[in-house]
Formats: structure tokens, sequence, C-alpha cells
């Protein structure tokens, strides 16, 4: 037993050089070979989801930027066609007006000028009538003259004749 | 459910059971041989694959002659030292029972050997205590150097090619662009890359900072190696090359190595001319701060060692019980106490799998820590939180 405890324990200098060499040699190959590679790959991949996310980070906030310019110019842009809008319309309304009370005007005149046109033709027809009725009455008269009526017999059948005529 | 329970129960404790070494198992060799769980974490110079046999490994010997000329001999295995080189076991005086009388038996007929010559090369076996044991040169000349490859030695160099292999596979993937352009890929790369990250954010970043690129590199490296051979202890067949001693005073001298080189101004000042101690105290207060920096790497090397040894030793332990109960009460009761015994050994088992990986950490943790502790630049609050008192500190370094 006290044998085998020292051989646990013993020292062996053999083990400690190869073992010293070896792991040295593994330390430097793998430092060389796996680690560097490895390790700075994880490193440029690490720096390349950073540098993702704070160019994502950018382009949201650069997007939102965007969005509130685009939706504040979108308000002007409809306030703008409002304006433009009313402002047709009321154009449009006092061209309305303006265009019904012209017609308004001209109905007026033309029935002003047609009122008087009638005006003057009933004037004439009158007068024709008038000038019609005394030739029938001339003509009366000669027929009235040719069966030799007394002048006062005459006289007052025109007269009844006549303001019969006016009475009509 | 049940049969299903006790089926994975029924194989974890045969895996338990392969894990330990089998010749323990076959203790057959006669009433005088006790079961002796030491044998096992013991270094020896063969790998044990009983019942099929064990596999001899070659002996390096660095000899100094007579004549006072050195010379190095190389042998295929410690049977071919023994006959071809006529190279003799080492016997401890102190040595006692059935292992020393058949070591004394195995030497004198080597001893025979000797005198016969190589005419008897083919005769007599070369026992299992010859090669655990140390030879020793023949003809007045001694070993000054033995570089055998022993079981220790094969397991570590078995762990560091795994090593190497399975890394720079992991290199190859990210040279690729798989892991450094794109995520990484697959089971092999994923798990690998966790435990180095782990190492890198959760070991090294907390402790070295800035610094982390520069240490990095060993830290995965002790982790690595200190993992895996944790790991081929606990394989059927296998040893733990971190239960030897030697090879994790290796491990400790490295860290110890890293850690003064990396050692900043301050660092040997609070060494050699502590800090906010009365003038009278610093030299009593030299020695102990030597002492402090020679006793970490030291606990180091003890604290993994004997964490590793003492496993194995436990499971030795209660599969021997089994042994010793059937030897003291009959093979009745050690059937009995077999069950009990595996079950034990089984969590016992477990709870290595468990240490075999919280001690690759402690190692790499504590390593990064005292790497941390040298390379710190000292500023004076931390001085004032340090040692309490600044102003005498002041006064005391001026009275000095």
């Amino acid at each position: 037993m006290i044998v085998l405890a020292v051989d646990l324990l013993a020292p062996d200098a053999g083990l400690i050089i190869w073992v010293g060499i070896t792991f040295l040699a593994l330390l430097l190959l793998l430092k060389k070979f796996a680690w560097g590679p490895i390790l700075s790959a994880m490193t440029t991949r690490e720096e390349t989801i950073h540098e993702s996310l704070s160019q994502a980070e950018r382009a949201l906030a650069e997007a939102k930027q965007l969005q509130s310019d685009n939706s504040k110019a979108r308000r002007e842009a409809e306030v703008q066609s409002q304006a433009i809008l009313r402002e047709a319309r009321d154009e449009a309304e006092r061209i309305r007006t303006e265009e019904v009370d012209k017609t308004r005007v001209q109905i007026k005149q033309l029935q002003d000028s047609a009122q008087a046109e009638i005006e003057r033709e009933k004037e004439n027809a009158l007068n024709s009538l008038r000038n019609e009725v005394a030739d029938l009455a001339i003509r009366a008269a000669e027929k009235i003259l040719r069966e030799n009526l007394d002048a006062d017999r005459q006289k007052k059948i025109v007269d009844n004749f006549l303001s019969d005529l006016s009475k009509n | 459910m049940m049969i299903k329970r006790a089926s994975i129960f029924f194989l974890l404790a045969l895996l338990a059971l392969m894990a330990i070494p089998p010749f323990a198992l076959a203790s057959d060799s006669g009433e005088t041989e006790d079961f002796d769980a030491l044998h096992h974490s013991a270094n020896a110079y063969y790998l044990d694959f009983s019942p099929f046999g064990d596999i001899e490994l070659p002996r390096f010997f660095v000899v100094q002659h007579a004549d006072g000329g050195y010379s190095l001999e190389l042998f295929r295995s410690t049977t071919s030292a023994i006959r071809n080189g006529h190279f003799t076991v080492e016997i401890a005086a102190a040595d006692h029972g059935a292992e020393a009388s058949e070591d004394s038996t195995s030497a004198s007929s080597t001893e025979v050997l000797e005198e016969v010559g190589d005419a008897h090369n083919t005769a007599g076996e070369v026992t299992r205590a010859e090669l655990e044991g140390h030879l020793l040169a023949p003809n007045g000349s001694h070993v000054v150097l033995d570089l055998s490859i022993s079981r220790h030695l094969f397991f570590a160099w078995l762990s560091m090619l795994l090593i190497l292999f399975l890394m720079t596979r992991m290199a190859r993937m990210y040279k690729r662009g798989i892991g450094r352009v794109t995520a990484p890929k697959g089971l092999f790369q994923n798990f690998f890359e966790t435990i180095i990250m782990f190492v890198r954010d959760e070991i090294a970043r907390p402790n070295l900072g800035a610094k982390t690129d520069k240490y990095l590199p060993y830290l995965l490296t002790a982790f690595f190696f200190i993992l895996v051979s944790n790991f081929l202890g606990l394989v059927p067949y296998g040893a733990t090359a971190t239960s030897s001693l030697m090879i994790t005073t290796v491990l400790a001298v490295f860290t110890f190595v890293i850690t003064q080189m990396g050692g900043t101004k301050d660092y040997w000042g609070h060494i050699f001319w502590p800090p906010g101690v009365p003038g009278f105290v610093k030299p009593i207060l030299i020695p102990v701060e030597v002492m402090g920096i020679i006793t970490k790497p030291i606990a180091l090397a003890i604290r993994l060692f004997a964490n590793m040894t003492a496993g194995h030793l436990v499971i030795l332990s209660l599969i021997g019980f089994i042994f010793s109960f059937a030897k003291m009460f009959g093979p009745g009761v050690g059937y009995a106490v077999a069950p009990i015994s595996v079950a034990f050994a089984l969590f016992v088992y477990f709870l290595e799998i468990l240490v075999s990986i919280i001690q690759a950490y402690v190692f790499t943790m504590l390593s990064a820590l005292f790497i941390s502790m040298a390379i710190q630049e000292h500023d004076h609050a931390h001085d004032d939180t340090h040692h309490g008192e600044h102003v005498s500190d002041h006064s005391e370094t001026v009275g000095a």
C-alpha cells in the first residue's frame, strides 16, 4: 500500500518533460491553426451582426423620419388640395351666380323687348284695324247712300257702329 | 414505462462497470491477492484491455553508464527492456503481501534470464507488477531519465490529438465561411462553439477584460485538454491523464509562468513592497506574498489531481465492496451487495461526469483569475478599498 501511494504521487521527470513539451506544442499549434481562425471568425461574425443591427436601427430611424416627413407632406397637400377645391367651388359658384344673373338680365331684356314688340304690333294692328273699319264704314256708307237714306239716320248708324267698334 | 426505465438503468450500470478497470472485477488470482483500488489510478506502462490482454507501451531511457557516458536506450516494450536490455524491476523495500512476493519472484526470474542470456527470450511472462514498476539499468549503469510512454502520457497525448483533430476541423469550417459570414451549421460546430463562447464570455472576459484575446488561446487549450482528459477516464478502457499529479503540475506551471510573465509593476510592487502596512511588517509580508504566488498553482495542480483521482477511487472501492464482502461472508453476501454497490458506483459515475466538467471550468476560471490579478493596473481607489486605510498607508510610507 505504501509503495502504491508513493507511485500515485511519485515525481516522474520523464512524464513532466513529455507533457510539458507536447502541451506547449499543442498550445502553439492550436493557437495558430485553430483558435486564431475560430476566434477571429467569431469576432468577425459578431461585428457583422452588430454592424447589421445598428445599420438596421439607423435604417428604421430613417424610414420613420421619412414616414413622418411623408405624412406631414401629405397633410400639407391635403390642406392645399382642400383649399384649392374650396376656391374652385367658390369660383364656380360665383361664375354660376354671375351667369344666372346675366341670363336673368338677358331674359328680362328679351321679355321687355318682346313686350315692346307686342305693344307695337298691337298698336299697329289697332291702327290697321281702325283703317279697315274706316274703310268698311265708308263702304257701308256708300251702300247706305246708294239706298238713299237721310243723313241724320246715316250719321246715327255710323256713330253707333263706331262706338260699338271702339267698345270692342 | 417501468421496463424502459429499468433497461436504461441497466445499460448505464453496464457502462459504469465497463469504465472501471476490468481487472478489478476479475479477482481470480488466488486468495492472497487483495483488491487494490489505488492500482488503477496509479500510472503504469501498459494499456489495460483485459480480459483481452494488455498492450505494453514503449520504454525510453536516458542511461548513464559506469564509465560516465550517456546513451539513449529505446525498447518496444517493458518485456523487451527486461529481456533484451537486461533491465530489472526496482523492488521497494517496504513492500508487503502478495505483490511483494510476486515482484521478488519475477525479479529473480529476470535475474535468471540475465544469467542465461538471450537464449531464453521466450521464457517467462512479464507480470503486471513489473509493468507498473520502475526499471533499473543493468551492469552498474543507471537510468538518469525515464522517458517511457506511460499510460497517463498515452491518454494525455490521445486527448491532445483529439482536440487538435476536432479544433482544426472547426477552424476549417470557419475558414470556409461557415460561422463567419453565415450562422454556424450543424451539431458539431454549434456544440463546440458554445463551449468556446462559454470560455470566452464567462471565464476569460469577466476576468481579463480588454486583454482577453492575449490569454484566451491558453485558457481554451487548458480547458479542452482537461475536459477531454477527464472524459477519457470515464470511457471503457480509458485512463484519466489528469489524475496524474505530474500532468496537473505541468498545467499549473503553465498558468504560473503565464501569470508571472504578465505581471505588471503594481503586481510585483504588491509582492515585494506590500502597500498599506507599517514598515516593520513588510519583511514579514514579503515571504507570505511570495508563498502566495507559489501556493496558487500548487493548489491548482492538487485540486485537479485529487478530484480526478478521488472519483475513480470511490467507484473502485464501491465495486471492491462486492469482493470484500464475498471474501468475508461468502459468495452469497457478495451477490447481495452487488446491486447496491453498482447503484452507488453509477451514482458516483454521474458525479464524475459532473466533476469532469466542473474541474475543467474551475482550473480555467482560476487561471484566468490569477492572470487577471497579475495584469491588473492598480489605481488608488482600488488600493483604498483593498487595504482599508489609505491615510495610514501614506504616512507609513513616508515614515519608512
